[in-house]
């Protein structure tokens, strides 16, 4: 199918089209399921009521304080794991590679646990800083006559293990409090977010996204070998580069609001590229179905009884069995 | 002896380790003509013709494209002019022979232009030649191996270039198949008048299917000439040391190489 306006014409499959749209729909369900589940349940019409402004106080209280920035913090920062997590594994060519392989998130938990060990305060930028600095340094240490996929990749698996064992001693030396609210935080939780943070991550999302729209047209002829990129005319050190940073700053925003939040990166990628096929990056497929997964996580984390759990501990649970699943099937129609 | 010529190798070196793979060597394709590159294994047949396609950076030397150094051109400029296809392709999973072939379109196309008439027109032309478009639809990995080759000479066909190079087309195809794509390949250079180089392992094919034919031998030429200037008993004991004797093939009447 073909898109064409006068100053842009896309080209994508019938399946990219109708596969984007029915992602959408169930996102959409999951919002709005998200919604009414909870502690404090709606029914269909009382949300309505909500968003159509005739309700009174408390119910109007849970939904616009409470719910909504959690729900809409939720979408923003799985969407954001999503499409950092699938430019890292078409241009690193590795179907299970995700941005933890860069050392964002092992740096990020270091760099929050170091704030908290020696301020007690600052985990954000903690994070951030740490983040950047280990994802800046892998690169460098990568880059030998151009950024090369599996230089990287073996250099970000040696400084995330480093890392970790790096935060696990950090983690010691707090008191056993002040260690406990560290261990939520690294496993990635939506608690507690508020209308700040929902700015934040979707002008973050706004800002980003027109350079992904962008950057498939080269991803996907990048994820061919680098001989035949060369020869269409790419340049690709410079090209990955470019990836490589928007993809970074897609984690930073969503590790900004929502914690290292683990395996959404890795498992939208794939999902989204089963759904899709064709070869196709699906990068903002994989934003939709990364959206999806923290929902349905967050969703989780609300309902269980046990109080406050983070989301982060359900990303996995509730995306392993997807891919395994959508793996089995292509498996079994023999199309894999 | 002086020949029109867009696209040659001047005194260029590539050195991994010692001895150097490619030794101050010089060559000119001729255009309009199908050039093959012969050797024994390991004399840098592939380097020059990635050299060649400025896949790989040269120590001393230049390749020269129209006049320029290949290497100080844009890429997107050159892969205008030069298509190459690598030994071994790789794709990513899934993706159908069309979707292959419109990657050819790319030094055509931008992020924000990446489909246009003439783009539509190549891919259906570079289909139709290679005899793919009733496989258009097909993921590359249900292809056979000589259908996947043709998918992917589409792919270079529709980059719509003047000069096409070829990285051992035949391997891992049987004898029927190489002669099938060889043939293509010499039809797409009488027909369209693309200037084609391909390095080739058979002797006798090339000696079948060149106009012109490259002998390296230690990463400089050893000589070159039309197939029955260079494959002689004489050269083929000095290039690949193989005791020989050479007929004229009785079809063909181009040389024939039987080992002794």
């Amino acid at each position: 199918m073909i898109l064409r306006l006068p100053f842009l014409s896309l080209h994508f499959s019938q399946r990219a089209a109708s596969v984007g749209s029915g992602l959408f729909l169930a996102l959409l369900i999951a919002f709005v399921a998200s919604v009414q589940l909870g502690a404090f349940p709606l029914s269909l019409q009382q949300t309505w009521s909500t968003f159509s402004g005739n309700s009174e106080g408390v119910q109007r209280m849970i939904v616009i304080e409470h719910r909504l920035p959690r729900i809409l913090t939720a979408i923003g920062a799985g969407a954001a794991f999503g499409m950092a997590g699938s430019m890292f594994q078409t241009m690193l060519r590795n179907p299970l590679a995700s941005p933890d392989v860069i050392g964002f998130n092992a740096g990020a938990s270091c760099g929050a646990l170091l704030a908290m060990a020696l301020t007690g305060d600052f985990v954000l930028p903690g994070a951030m800083t740490g983040g950047i600095i280990t994802a800046i340094a892998v690169s460098a240490l990568a880059w030998n006559n151009g950024l090369h996929p599996y230089r990287l990749i073996l250099i970000g698996i040696g400084a995330s293990l480093t890392l970790m064992a790096c935060a696990d001693v950090l983690m010691t030396k707090l008191d056993a409090l002040t260690a406990a609210e560290m261990a939520k935080w690294l496993v990635g939780t939506l608690n507690t977010r508020d209308w700040d943070d929902v700015f934040l991550v979707w002008t973050g999302l706004a800002l980003l996204t027109p350079l992904v729209i962008w950057l498939q047209f080269p991803l996907s002829r990048i994820c061919m070998a680098d001989d035949i990129a060369t020869g269409l005319g790419l340049t690709l050190s410079p090209m990955r580069m470019l990836i490589t940073a928007t993809a970074v700053a897609l984690v930073a925003l969503a590790v900004s609001v929502a914690g290292p939040l683990p395996f959404v990166a890795f498992v939208s990628g794939p999902i989204a590229r089963r759904l899709v096929r064709g070869g196709s990056p699906a990068v903002l497929h994989s934003a939709v179905v990364g959206a999806i997964v923290t929902l349905l996580a967050d969703i989780a984390a609300r309902s269980v009884p046990i109080a406050q759990l983070p989301a982060g501990v359900f990303t996995a649970i509730i995306g392993a069995p997807v891919l395994m699943w959508l793996l089995l099937v292509q498996f079994r129609k023999g199309t894999l | 002896m002086t020949r029109a010529t867009r696209l040659m190798a001047k005194d260029i070196s590539v050195a991994f380790a010692k001895p150097a793979v490619l030794d101050e060597l010089f060559v000119c394709i001729p255009d309009g003509k199908l050039t093959v590159i012969v050797g024994p294994n390991a004399c840098g047949k592939s380097t020059l013709l990635r050299a060649l396609a400025r896949l790989q950076p040269v120590g001393t030397g230049q390749v020269i494209l129209d006049g320029k150094s290949i290497h100080k051109q844009n890429s997107r400029s050159v892969a205008r002019r030069l298509a190459i296809l690598p030994q071994m392709p790789t794709a990513p999973e899934g993706l159908s022979v069309r979707d292959l072939v419109i990657r050819g379109r790319t030094p055509h196309q931008s992020a924000l232009r990446q489909w246009s008439k003439d783009d539509a027109k190549a891919v259906a032309l570079a289909l139709e030649q290679t005899g793919m478009t009733q496989n258009a639809c097909r993921p590359l990995e249900a292809l056979s191996g000589g259908q996947r080759q043709r998918a992917w000479i589409a792919m270079a066909l529709a980059q719509n270039t003047d000069i096409l190079l070829l990285d051992e087309p035949t391997t891992y195809l049987d004898l029927p198949h190489q002669i099938e794509l060889l043939t293509l390949v010499q039809n797409l250079n009488r027909e369209t008048g693309r200037t084609v180089a391909m390095v080739l392992h058979d002797i006798n094919l090339a000696a079948r299917f060149a106009d012109h034919v490259v002998a390296l031998k230690n990463g400089r030429v050893h000589c070159e000439g039309s197939p029955t200037e260079v494959i002689t008993e004489k050269t083929l004991g000095e290039v690949f040391s193989l005791p020989c004797s050479v007929i004229a093939d009785p079809i063909h009447g181009t040389p024939h190489v039987i080992p002794a």
